[in-house]
């Protein structure tokens, strides 16, 4: 049994009450004397060349400072996925714009006293385009079309992963073995409830802070100072507080138009976007079109798997490459295929740009390929859990195509255990038994996942910490984490509070600014817990060492010791024990501050060791309305191979939250385009979220079994908990309906379509 | 235009345009900033206030329909010291991750709890069906509620 004091329970989220009672500041809520709100036009067509601004109307407008467009903004492209010097990538992005390629593209930019003001002068400027040009949407099309959004055409990037003898294989495996499928997942809108925000303000000596609810501090500085020719020292970004991000708010582009916004008119300048903004303007899950072919044995052996998928980058390439290889690197990472290939193209579309978005492709390469399994299972007549179980990996198993090793991988005991809560056999029967008939029809499904832990010989990741005790024993532990909600700064807290003995509360835990808090590469990755976590265990130690290697000189000096006499120095349950005599941190700090003179103040620089894979194996139970189309989900298990939770309620809650995400991109959410290219979804009332009375509840499991390089042998739940959802849930609508639906989401015309 | 209304149990007189939102009237005039803007189209739920005993989505009150009104924010929980009780098991449940949904999901808790002591899950569901939150999937915030209700006290 553990002995863990603080690691492993279910402490409440730090500025929880602030947040309950509205004390909280987010960054949509700071304002500062002299402010002025920058509001920004957005393209309202596809695509087209700007012919003519006329800002002539809306700079007369009282109130307005100042008008901005691409004639008076800086040029230099950029990429604002670009988060470490000389990073290689496609910079094709500008602050504002004379070439639409998206509705919602950022044309002008209004600077004016109130947000009302800058509201209406944005209405008031004229833009007159060349002429309004073909969009670009489908994906196949694009393909082969050959319009080009940037200069590099379509597709702007092409990536192939592959080992082993993928044609030789399927050369000589009977047609009635390989199973093929196609699928298209939706551009999903993160939907984090704070909209975008910002603000930037002049300081002393040329210098500028940002003040930003990113995920990357050190990024924004990064672009910030590249785009306005600034040195590193002279812009300061510190995290805000968000409300919500899920990779949302992980690139770089408002920050660096208010930092040049309020620069140029030397006054503080907030940007805080509307909802239509949010889903048009920033960044969206990306959509991909797949195809999967799979070769299987009759005893339900999976012999290789073939795999083609174009990413849907929309308007920008952002990461709209990169998330391809990501893809990719998890095709090897969740079963034993001796064969895989996995070859990508990305294109540009006129649509907002994909980015980062909770899994980073790995819900949508999942939902490829798991329900193309269920196709497998089916015409096999093999057990869906038992196919799977027949191929999943063991611990420590090799990655196929090359990837860091798995670590200790307990995705067969998730998916047992799953079966087992969710009475999945129990279940099957009784679908069995009331056939596939009536008007509500249930199904069941299942998928697994895998998903990672940070970088680890892939791309810098390191993370610096800074931890020191405060002379009452209290403790500061100076990160660059980025609290996006799910509640890190508690759980470094309660990793450092292990480590020392010290009850979290009595530890602050400060986000990133880059000013004042050692550099860490960002959270992103799932690398949060694995990583960061990791780091703040190593510098506790470093300064538990440090405390009693000060509190040993300290102890030469009592009064009563003979110097030669040696006596024991230990920490025992948050007190120190010198000898047989037991003192309080606060009565030791203090003496070695006042007799060694020295603070108790340790600086660490930690990078990752591995990169393990995290698995979650996922059930849903689904009723389908074949009058209506509409679907319920009725029972859901969640079963995720964690390692050990430091926060068990917090990975609860995480899971709920991944669950919430994942139906909503199975069954309703996507930004969806008329054949003009005008999108269809703008708002909450036309961009569904599932709220609560269609949430289920949701039974988690956890195994824990320890990761040899987490922190206290936890590993990453915050993005997998998102990943098999999509996935098991059309598995269980497709259960429900006999077909295999694979254009997501299920919207109800899909389903009635598919029926009827 | 004037309007009166009595926001967090104290009498208000505020001479404004009449077509100013609500929502805004509170965050800029009154600093009350647990009243979030998530959609400013009634979609999101982040604006709920309390108006005479319903909850409602203030983005899509115009302070010319507030005459006469009386209106809480969590601020007014806050200085009642309604607010205890909510902080106590919506931490206790985990029902707060971002935070940005919370102050709204408070107020269409505390409405529910108004009219009924003894909501079971379902209509806990019903009530917040309106207040979006892409943290916590819900079932949280739906057991602080149950173990709020059931620690009950809450008069009319
Ligand atoms: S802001 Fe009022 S409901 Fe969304
Ligand atoms: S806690 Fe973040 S939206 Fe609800």
């Amino acid at each position: 049994m553990s002995d863990l004091k603080y690691v492993g329970k279910s402490i409440p989220f730090k500025y929880a009450d602030q947040k309950i009672a509205g004390d909280l500041k987010y960054v949509s809520d700071l304002s500062m004397p002299g402010m002025l709100h920058l509001k920004l036009l957005t393209a309202g067509i596809p695509r087209g060349k700007v012919k003519e601004i006329d800002t002539t109307r809306a700079e007369a407008l009282d109130g307005v400072k100042k008008v901005y467009t691409f004639k008076n903004t800086p040029r230099r492209p950029f990429n604002g996925y670009y988060w470490y010097r000389d990073q290689e990538m496609i910079k094709d992005e500008v602050l504002l714009t004379d070439y639409v390629r998206h509705v919602g593209d950022r044309v002008a930019a209004v600077a004016a006293e109130s947000s009302e003001t800058a509201e209406r002068a944005c209405e008031l400027i004229e833009v007159e385009y060349e002429k309004q040009e073909k969009p670009i949407l489908d994906l196949e099309e694009a393909l082969v079309g050959g319009d080009a959004l940037h200069e590099k055409g379509n597709p702007f990037a092409e990536r192939e992963f592959a080992y082993g003898d993928v044609d030789g294989l399927f050369a000589k495996t009977p047609s009635e073995l390989i199973f093929s499928d196609k699928m298209e997942t939706p551009k999903v809108h993160h939907a984090a409830m704070e909209n975008h925000a910002c603000l930037a303000y002049p300081e002393p000596q040329g210098k500028l802070t940002v003040i930003s609810p990113c995920q990357l501090i050190f990024s924004v500085r990064l672009i910030i100072s590249t785009l306005l020719d600034l040195p590193l020292n002279r812009v300061r970004v510190i995290k805000g507080n968000m409300g919500g991000s899920f990779g949302a708010k992980q690139e770089t582009f408002l920050e660096p138009l208010a930092a040049f916004v309020a620069r140029d008119l030397n006054r503080p300048v907030k940007i805080f976007f509307n909802r239509r903004e949010s889903i048009l303007a920033t960044r969206t899950r990306s959509k991909i079109l797949g195809k999967v072919k799979t070769a299987v044995s009759p005893e339900g052996k999976i012999l290789g798997r073939d795999i083609d998928v174009i990413v849907d980058a929309g308007g920008y390439t952002s990461n709209g490459d990169i998330v391809s290889a990501a893809m990719a690197k998890k095709i090897s990472r969740l079963y034993r295929i001796e064969h895989q290939r996995y070859h990508s193209y990305s294109v540009h579309t006129t649509t907002p740009p994909g980015g980062p978005c909770r899994g980073y492709g790995s819900p949508q390469i999942h939902a490829l390929t798991e329900v193309n399994l269920d196709r497998a299972a089916a015409a096999l007549g093999i057990d869906r859990v038992e196919l799977r179980l027949k191929n999943l990996l063991h611990p420590h198993e090799k990655d196929l195509l090359g990837g860091p090793d798995i670590g200790n991988a307990r995705i067969i005991e998730a998916l047992e255990k799953g079966r087992e809560e969710f009475n999945w056999t129990r279940k099957k029967k009784a679908n069995q038994k009331s056939g596939r008939s009536g008007r509500y029809r249930r199904g069941i499904g299942v998928a697994c996942a895998t998903h990672v832990n940070g970088y680890y010989n892939v791309y810098p990741d390191f993370s610096g910490i800074n931890i020191r005790f405060y002379e009452d024993g209290s403790i500061l532990l100076n990160t660059s984490i980025h609290d996006l909600g799910t509640g890190a700064r508690t759980i470094m807290a309660q990793i450092a509070g292990e480590v020392l003995e010290v009850d979290p509360e009595q530890i602050t835990v400060l986000e990133g600014d880059t000013d004042r808090s050692p550099y860490d590469v960002g959270c992103h990755a799932s690398r949060g817990t694995y990583v960061i976590g990791k780091a703040v265990q190593q510098a506790a130690v470093k300064l538990r060492e440090l405390l009693l290697e000060e509190t040993k000189k300290l102890a030469k000096n009592l009064p009563g010791v003979k110097p030669e006499e040696k006596l024991e120095v230990v920490i025992e349950e948050g007190r120190i024990r010198i000898g047989s005599d037991h003192y309080s941190y606060q009565e030791i700090i203090s003496r070695i501050q006042l007799e060694n003179q020295q603070e108790l103040n340790v600086n660490y620089s930690y990078h990752s060791q591995a990169n393990p894979a995290s698995y979650g194996a996922h059930f849903v139970q689904a009723e389908v309305d074949t009058f209506t189309g509409l679907v319920e989900v009725k029972d859901y298990v969640a079963v995720h191979d964690v390692g050990q939770a430091i926060n068990p309620l917090a990975v609860k809650t995480q899971i709920d939250g991944g669950v919430q995400m994942g139906i909503g991109m199975a069954l309703m959410e996507e930004i969806d385009f008329d054949q003009k290219g005008y999108p269809l979804n703008t708002n909450f009332h036309d961009y569904h979220l599932i709220n609560a009375p269609a949430m289920p509840e949701i039974r988690v499991f956890l195994i824990e079994d320890k990761e040899p390089h987490g922190p206290y042998g936890a590993k990453s739940i915050g993005e997998i908990s998102t990943v098999p959802v999509a996935a098991a849930v059309v598995n269980a609508v497709n259960d429900a309906l006999g077909k295999f639906l694979t254009t997501l989401p299920l919207t109800p015309p899909r389903i009635i379509d598919a029926l009827y | 235009m004037k309007i009166n209304f009595i926001l967090n149990d104290e009498e208000k007189t505020v001479d404004i345009q009449p077509d100013t939102r609500l929502v805004d009237l509170l965050r800029e005039r009154f600093n009350l900033l647990s009243v979030k803007e998530g959609c400013g189209q009634g979609e999101c739920g982040a604006c709920t206030v309390i108006i005479d005993g319903k909850a409602v989505t203030s983005c899509l009150i115009l302070v010319s329909q507030i005459e006469g009104s009386i209106i809480w924010t969590v601020e007014g929980l806050e200085k009642s010291g309604e607010l205890e009780i909510f902080k106590k098991y919506f931490k206790k449940h985990g029902a707060v991750q971002c935070g940005y949904c919370t102050p709204g999901m408070v107020m269409s808790a505390r409405a529910l709890l108004n009219k009924n002591k003894h909501p079971d899950r379902e209509e806990i569901r019903k009530a917040i069906a309106g207040n979006l939150c892409r943290c916590t999937g819900y079932n949280n915030i739906i057991d602080a509620i149950t173990a709020i209700a059931e620690e009950g006290g809450f008069g009319v």
